[in-house]
C-alpha cells in the first residue's frame, strides 16, 4: 500500500489543477487501511510526505478508513456500483469518515481527485 | 455550425399569490412531454433528449426552470427568505406551468426530486397527465449527509455540491458529460441546492400516499440507475412495489442524472418509458 500511496503523491505533487484545487488545503489526513495507518501531510495542496503509524500522537484533520479490498474495487476502471466513489464505500458499510467531515466536504473534489489517482487509465495508475 | 432545435421562452405563472417569471424550452411536435430537472441543476440535463430526432419526431418536448434555478429568477422579495421547497409549492408550480402553457394531459417526466413529484402529482392530480415516468424517484430516504453543508459563507455550496453529486455519476458516462453535469451544481444559485435537498430529504408524505395512484388511467414507468447512491435500484424498486401495475427497468451503467451524464445510455431507456405511457 505505501508504495502505491507514494505513486499516487508523485503524480499529485505534478498535477497542476490538483495544486490548484488544493492552494488552501494544509492539512494531516489519516488514511487507515487493514488497520495499517498512513499520515499524509499536505502543505497548500500539495503532499509533502507519506508516513506510517501507528500513531498515538499525530494529530489529523480527517481520516478515511477502509480496507484493501474495497480501495482494490475503487481504483478500478469501471468500479462496481458502490466502490466507484468514497461515499459509496462508506454508504456500503465498508469504510467511515471519522475526524472534521466539513473539511473534508470543503474539499470534496480535491480529496477525491487525490484517491482515484491509482484507478486504472488515469494518470496515477 | 448548426443550431439546436431547442427554443427557449418565458412564462409569467402566479405561485403563492405572487408571480413567478418562468424559463421554458421545447422542441418537438406531438404528444406533450413535461420534464422537471433534478435538485441544484435546471432544463440544461434535459437538452440531450430534446436535441433528439427519434424522440421529438412525435413528441413535444418541454423543460422548465424551477424557480430560483437556472434562468427563472426567485420571487421578489428573496433576498430576506430562506430558500426551502415544499411539496405545496412544488406542485402548484408544476400545474401553473401546465396551465400556463396550455398543455393538454402531458406525460410528466421527472428525475430525483422531479421523480418524487412527478409521483405526488401521479397520487393527487393525475387528471392533469396522461402517464409518469419517475426517474431516480423513489417515496422518501433521509439524507446520508448534511445539507447545511450546502449553504454557508465560508466555502461554495455549488463546489461542493458538485463533489458531492458526483458520487451520484456512473464511470460509464462520457468524461465530457460528467462535467457538464456537474457545472450546473457549481453555478446553481446559494442555498439553491440547499432548498432541494429539504424537500427531497425531510418530506415523508408521498409514503402514505402511494396506495392513491392508478396506473390502469395514468401509466407509472420508474427508470433507475444502478450507479445512484442517492436513490438505489432498492429505493426504487421499493417504491414502484408499492403503486400495482407500475414498471421499473434499472439502468446497469448510468447514475443519478442519466439524460445528463450519458445520453446515448439513457435514450433507449426512454424511448421504452414513452412507448409505455398508453394513449394521450
Amino acid at each position: 500500500m505505501l508504495s502505491t500511496l507514494q505513486s499516487m503523491q508523485a503524480v499529485h505533487n505534478g498535477t497542476p489543477h490538483l495544486l490548484r484545487l488544493g492552494r488552501l488545503f494544509s492539512e494531516t489526513v489519516l488514511l487507515r487501511i487493514d488497520g495499517d495507518e498512513f499520515y499524509l501531510t499536505f502543505e497548500k495542496g500539495k503532499l509533502l510526505g507519506i508516513a506510517e503509524g501507528p500513531s498515538r500522537k499525530t494529530p489529523y484533520r480527517f481520516a478515511f478508513v477502509t480496507d484493501a479490498e474495497a480501495l482494490w474495487e475503487f481504483w478500478q476502471a469501471r468500479p462496481a456500483p458502490g466502490f466507484h466513489d468514497i461515499f459509496g464505500i462508506v454508504k456500503m458499510g465498508r469504510g467511515r469518515i471519522d475526524g472534521d467531515i466539513l473539511a473534508l466536504v470543503k474539499n470534496l473534489r480535491f480529496f477525491k481527485e487525490f484517491m482515484a489517482l491509482a484507478r486504472q487509465g488515469s494518470r496515477g495508475a | 455550425m448548426s443550431i439546436e432545435p431547442i427554443t427557449g421562452r418565458y412564462v409569467t405563472v402566479d405561485v403563492g399569490g405572487s408571480p413567478r417569471r418562468i424559463y421554458f424550452e421545447e422542441a418537438g411536435e406531438g404528444r406533450p412531454v413535461l420534464c422537471l430537472h433534478t435538485a441544484g441543476a435546471d432544463t440544461r440535463q434535459w437538452r440531450h433528449l430534446m436535441n433528439d430526432a427519434e424522440i421529438t419526431a412525435a413528441h413535444r418536448l418541454i423543460a422548465f426552470d424551477m424557480p430560483w434555478h437556472g434562468k427563472s429568477l426567485p420571487p421578489e422579495g428573496f433576498q430576506t427568505e430562506e430558500y426551502l421547497l415544499t411539496t405545496e409549492v412544488y406542485i402548484e408550480t408544476v400545474l401553473a406551468v401546465v396551465e400556463g402553457l396550455e398543455l393538454h394531459r402531458p406525460i410528466l417526466a421527472g428525475c430525483s426530486m422531479g421523480g418524487r413529484i412527478a409521483l405526488q402529482l401521479a397520487a393527487l392530480h393525475a387528471e392533469a397527465f396522461s402517464g409518469f415516468i419517475a426517474i431516480e424517484a423513489s417515496d422518501f430516504q433521509p439524507a446520508w449527509y448534511d445539507i447545511d453543508w450546502f449553504h454557508r459563507p465560508d466555502a461554495h455550496g455549488g463546489e461542493m455540491g458538485a463533489a458531492l453529486v458526483s458520487a451520484n455519476i456512473s464511470p460509464y458516462a462520457p468524461e465530457a458529460e460528467r462535467w457538464n453535469t456537474l457545472w450546473m451544481f457549481m453555478m446553481s444559485g446559494p442555498g439553491v441546492f440547499r432548498g432541494d435537498l429539504g424537500f427531497y430529504t425531510r418530506d415523508e408524505s408521498l409514503i402514505g400516499r402511494l396506495g392513491q395512484i392508478d396506473t390502469a388511467e395514468t401509466p407509472v414507468h420508474f427508470l433507475v440507475g444502478a450507479y445512484d447512491l442517492t436513490c438505489t435500484p432498492e429505493d426504487a424498486k421499493r417504491t414502484a412495489d408499492q403503486i400495482p401495475g407500475a414498471t421499473l427497468a434499472v439502468m446497469d451503467e448510468l447514475g443519478h442524472f442519466p439524460m445528463s451524464e450519458h445520453p446515448e445510455g439513457f435514450q433507449p431507456f426512454f424511448v421504452d418509458a414513452l412507448a409505455r405511457m398508453g394513449s394521450a
